[in-house]
């Protein structure tokens, strides 16, 4: 393994399975297994990588905690360069991106009924996209996957999509992109000032970060930064795209919408926006903190009043991305570690709760609360499931959301006490429209149950992984934290520690 | 003239000797082999480009094949055959016959390149007006269409007046320096220009007359009416080498004059509103090639933004786009041109559900729109990165960041072919053509080019090194 280009091949294993899909394109079966070989092949890769990772991190590359490194030149004369880089934190959401794509593609396999190839071929290459994300590390091939994963998304939602679906879509490509168009301004702009002060005009990042920009131009490129992640994480109150997406997506688009576009803002906050400008990151402090703690309780608040399954959990979202992202305000070992592991985490319970959302929608054709009533009595396989990622979303201790909630609270109540405070109270609304939630949908027995027919074998055997991988991260998280406790010490060492 | 000055200008001469030939050729043996014949002269003229070894040597007649006038040369030249494969289906079908449209097309190269070879602003300006000449006949060439006429005769009263400024602009600058050499009237404009009226009318007649070519605002007004009108594979031609010879002019002049000097402003403002106004209309527009031509307007502000800050890396930033610009052009006129059966069409919704009714045509012209969006991996991603680079070096934040922005914009117009193209139901009336094999191949070479751009766009950077010098 060694020898072969790994990084580069978990970034276009995905891509060429897309492209093999051509020769298939009329044969929606192969088209379906064809699509899920590749997604498990890659799935496995990853999973090879977590026995390789501790023997040689930070051995073999030259930069401390990366265990797979890339590096060669590529548009050589403006110093763009494909670098490729994987440790602990992005070891884990590139586990969780090749996880959640085989869920996606799993839970969509009967719903969608035509242009079955075009489908899986869209989840292939964001899958590609997603991956390129994480592990890019020069700031320009960043960029390009940044960009890259749009696409796919924005035909998911525009072709297989619900409701208002081209206005969803459009939305959601036109405001992410606004942030990022800003974003490359910005990163064109730390580009040129690097080089004007070094004479090496270069966009990779560990040569970015040690440049000295002046505070008040710092503040601007940071400020960019922050609009283009804050949009995709999202932060109030840059989220209004996020409801519409998501719910006028198809199930697949919900949940890698959900379990991975996100992440990929939060992560960008973490690799690249703070490292970057830690200064004007400390500066902005105040603003992240307001914006996480708004996010968390107005994001609850806001899931209440909802009588759409779907966009509940979209605004649910909006609530635990607010964690994240206080997590990362906060910029402690312990906080940083938590919003990992939490992004991880609503990753694998928000997914599994769009995929349970999207189950009935395909049984009844309504997602409305007030229409299901029973089904505990009725479908008890799925209401068990349902209970059970409910709870988990909800923050129930010794399932895996919690563990990421402590760890932020934990790690940022020691810098900063009445956000951390506040936030509690988001620990509190979730358990208000999740028990509102359950017990209308599981329980009520007055109204007539739509839903004949429990889960199928691929259906329940889904979602047993999923539960069984979220109890995991519940009760058992450590070897999760030991993957990221180099990479955090380093990020977090490296600002100097927040106040 | 000695017969050693002829060779240097030789693929400019197999260029005019071809528009002849392929007249003669249909007059003996009428047919339908002008493409053919065209075609091959065309492909001669570039390969004769590339053979030749570049010269700073200059003619009496005022050329010299410089780095520069190579380039371009092979540039225009290979863009007429892709507009010649593009064509010639498309004017069997519209009925479009005889030899006079690939020899016009022919003829308008030979313009671009003498245009692009010129050391004088007298060859520089026949050049211009020899290309422009061309334009007149071929966007009217559709008689059985009024359109067609229309917009040839608005194209004819516009072009002449913008000749006319172009043509003051050098007697005036010639009247304030006392010579048509480019390099030395350059260098003159830019180093005595501030304080000499007459040199400063010279200059802003010549940008005003130049504006009206590369359709910036406000001298934009022909623009939709003319592509609307013509002929969809002459508008793929105008759209693409027309404005990328104007583009060659400026760069012509601004890289002698070693900055945009006095320029500055007035390239500034024109700028600014172009890519205010052009992606603003392009969103009002239900005409997709209405909308192209407003996207046309929006895309020249950003070439203009490179010129200004032409010494900032501006220069190569401009000559990347025009050539990322022709490809998408080609692509989402072409695919235009290869739908045409009775009638083009012409309206958005004529679009709908085409991305699975005709997968390559709906491919290729959704390719071309996320390029002109400027969405990676794709030729527009990368040349508005390098001209946003240019113009942040260069000083020029507040128009970058205006510029993006506006670029913002025109990704919702963009997006809206490609709604139309896959996520709109088909109307089940009848599906438009389905394209020929000359047709495929010349989609498939612009959107290689903009995939490949896209993804290396080192060794057209590099390319563009050797000329800029």
């Amino acid at each position: 393994m060694e020898h072969l280009p790994v990084a580069s091949i978990l970034v276009f294993l995905p891509l060429a399975g897309a492209l093999l899909l051509v020769p298939v394109w009329k044969q929606p079966e192969l088209a379906r297994w064809f699509a899920l070989g590749t997604a498990l092949l890659e799935l496995a890769l990853v999973g090879y990588l977590f026995s390789a990772m501790p023997a040689t991190a930070g051995t073999a590359t030259p930069l401390p905690g990366y265990f797979l490194w890339e590096d060669l030149p590529w548009i050589g004369r403006i110093g763009i360069r494909y670098t490729l880089g994987m440790d602990g934190i992005t070891l884990l959401l590139g586990f969780l991106t090749a996880f959640v794509t085989v869920v996606a593609m799993l839970v969509s396999w009967r719903a969608i009924g035509e242009r079955v190839a075009f489908h899986y071929f869209l989840l292939l290459v964001m899958e590609s996209g997603i991956m390129g994300v994480f592990l890019a590390l020069d700031l320009f091939l960043f960029y390009l996957f940044w960009e890259v994963m749009l696409v796919p998304m924005f035909f998911l939602i525009g072709i297989w999509g619900h409701g208002r679906r081209i206005y969803s879509a459009v939305k959601f490509f036109l405001f992410t992109l606004f942030g990022s168009l800003l974003m490359l301004l910005a990163i064109i702009g730390v580009y040129l000032i690097h080089g004007s002060q070094t004479g090496s005009y270069t966009f990779a990042l560990s040569a970015l970060t040690t440049t000295r920009i002046a505070p008040g131009v710092a503040c601007w490129l940071f400020a960019a930064f922050l609009l283009a992640f804050a949009i995709k994480v999202p932060l109030i109150p840059l989220h209004t795209w996020l409801p519409d997406a998501h719910t006028d997506a198809p199930t697949a688009g919900s949940v890698v919408l959900a379990g991975l576009l996100l992440k990929t803002g939060a992560y960008g906050l973490i690799r690249f926006a703070y490292p970057l400008f830690p200064e004007a990151a400390r500066m902005f402090t105040p603003v992240l903190l307001a914006a996480a703690v708004i996010g968390i309780i107005y994001g609850s608040w806001l899931a209440y009043a909802q009588t759409d399954m779907k966009r509940l959990v979209a605004y649910s979202s909006v609530g635990h991305m607010g964690f994240v992202a206080l997590g990362i305000a906060a910029w402690t070992p312990v906080s940083l570690s938590g919003s990992v592991l939490q992004m991880v985490n609503h990753g694998i319970t928000t997914g599994a709760l769009f995929a349970l959302v999207g189950m009935l929608d395909e049984r009844t054709g309504t997602r409305e609360i007030g229409a299901f009533g029973g089904l505990w009595g009725k479908v008890p396989l799925f209401a068990a499931f349902f209970l059970l990622f409910s709870m988990a979303s909800a923050g129930l201790p010794g399932l895996n959301n919690f563990a990421g909630e402590f760890l932020i609270l934990a790690g940022s109540f020691r810098v900063f006490a009445l956000p951390a405070v506040l936030a509690i109270i988001g620990i509190v609304l979730p358990l208000v429209y999740t028990v509102r939630l359950v017990q209308e949908v599981l329980f009520v027995t007055e109204r007539h149950c739509l839903v004949q027919s429990d889960l199928s074998r691929r259906e329940g055997g889904v979602l047993g992984v999923l539960a069984i991988i979220a109890v995991y991260l519940g009760v058992h998280p450590a070897p999760l934290l030991a993957i990221l406790k180099v990479p955090v010490a380093l990020l977090t060492a490296g600002a100097g520690g927040m106040p | 003239m000695t017969t050693a000055e002829l060779w240097t200008v030789m693929p400019l001469a197999i260029l005019a000797c071809g528009a002849l030939v392929v007249l003669i050729f249909g007059a003996v043996a009428p047919g339908r082999h002008g493409t053919a014949v065209g075609a091959c002269f065309l492909l001669g003229a570039a390969l004769w480009c590339l053979h030749q070894p570049p010269s700073t040597a200059t003619s009496s007649l005022g050329l010299a094949l410089t780095p520069f006038a190579r380039f371009f040369t092979v540039f225009f030249s290979l863009t007429a055959l892709l507009v010649l494969l593009l064509s010639h289906d498309y004017n069997e079908r519209r009925g479009v016959a005889g030899e006079e449209y690939p020899a016009t097309i022919l003829f308008t190269v030979f313009g671009m390149g003498v245009l692009s070879a010129s050391v004088n602003l007298l060859t520089l300006f026949l050049g211009l007006e020899g290309m422009t000449f061309g334009f007149y006949f071929l966007v009217a060439i559709d008689r059985t269409r009024p359109e067609s006429g229309e917009a040839g005769m608005k194209y004819l009263l516009m072009g002449a007046v913008a000749a006319a400024f172009t043509a003051i602009g050098i007697a005036l600058v010639y009247a304030g320096v006392g010579t048509l050499e480019i390099g030395a009237a350059m260098k003159a404009l830019s180093a005595m220009g501030k304080g000499n009226p007459v040199l400063l009318a010279g200059a802003g007649f010549l940008l005003a007359g130049i504006a009206f070519k590369v359709s910036l605002v406000p001298a934009h007004l022909w623009t939709p009416d003319v592509y609307e009108g013509a002929p969809a594979p002459v508008v793929a031609f105008l759209s693409t080498a027309s404005k990328g010879s104007a583009v060659a002019f400026l760069l012509l002049l601004l890289a002698a004059a070693g900055g945009a000097g006095p320029l500055r402003t007035p390239i500034w403002m024109l700028s600014l509103l172009s890519m205010v106004t052009g992606n603003l209309a392009a969103l009002l527009q239900t005409n997709l090639k209405r909308m192209l031509a407003y996207s046309a307007i929006g895309q020249m502000g950003y070439i203009a933004l490179a010129l200004i800050v032409i010494g900032e890396g501006g220069f190569g930033a401009a000559a990347f786009y025009v050539v990322a610009y022709t490809a998408m052009n080609l692509a989402a006129f072409g695919v235009i041109a290869s739908l045409t059966g009775g009638s083009e069409p012409a309206a958005l919704e004529d679009y709908r559900g085409l991305g699975y009714s005709r997968p390559f045509q709906g491919g290729v012209m959704a390719l071309a729109m996320f390029a002109l969006a400027g969405i990676p991996p794709t030729a527009g991603f990368i040349g508005k990165f390098f001209i946003f680079t240019a113009a942040i070096r260069g000083g020029e934040v507040a128009l970058a960041v205006i510029g993006i922005l506006t670029a913002v914009v025109s990704v919702y117009y963009y997006l809206r072919v490609v709604v139309n193209l896959y996520m709109r139901p088909a109307d089940t009336g009848s599906a438009p053509a389905n394209g020929t094999v000359p047709e495929y191949v010349a989609l498939a070479c612009a959107a290689a080019v903009i995939l490949f751009l896209g993804i290396f766009p080192g060794p057209l950077t590099e390319l563009i090194d050797l000329i800029s010098r």
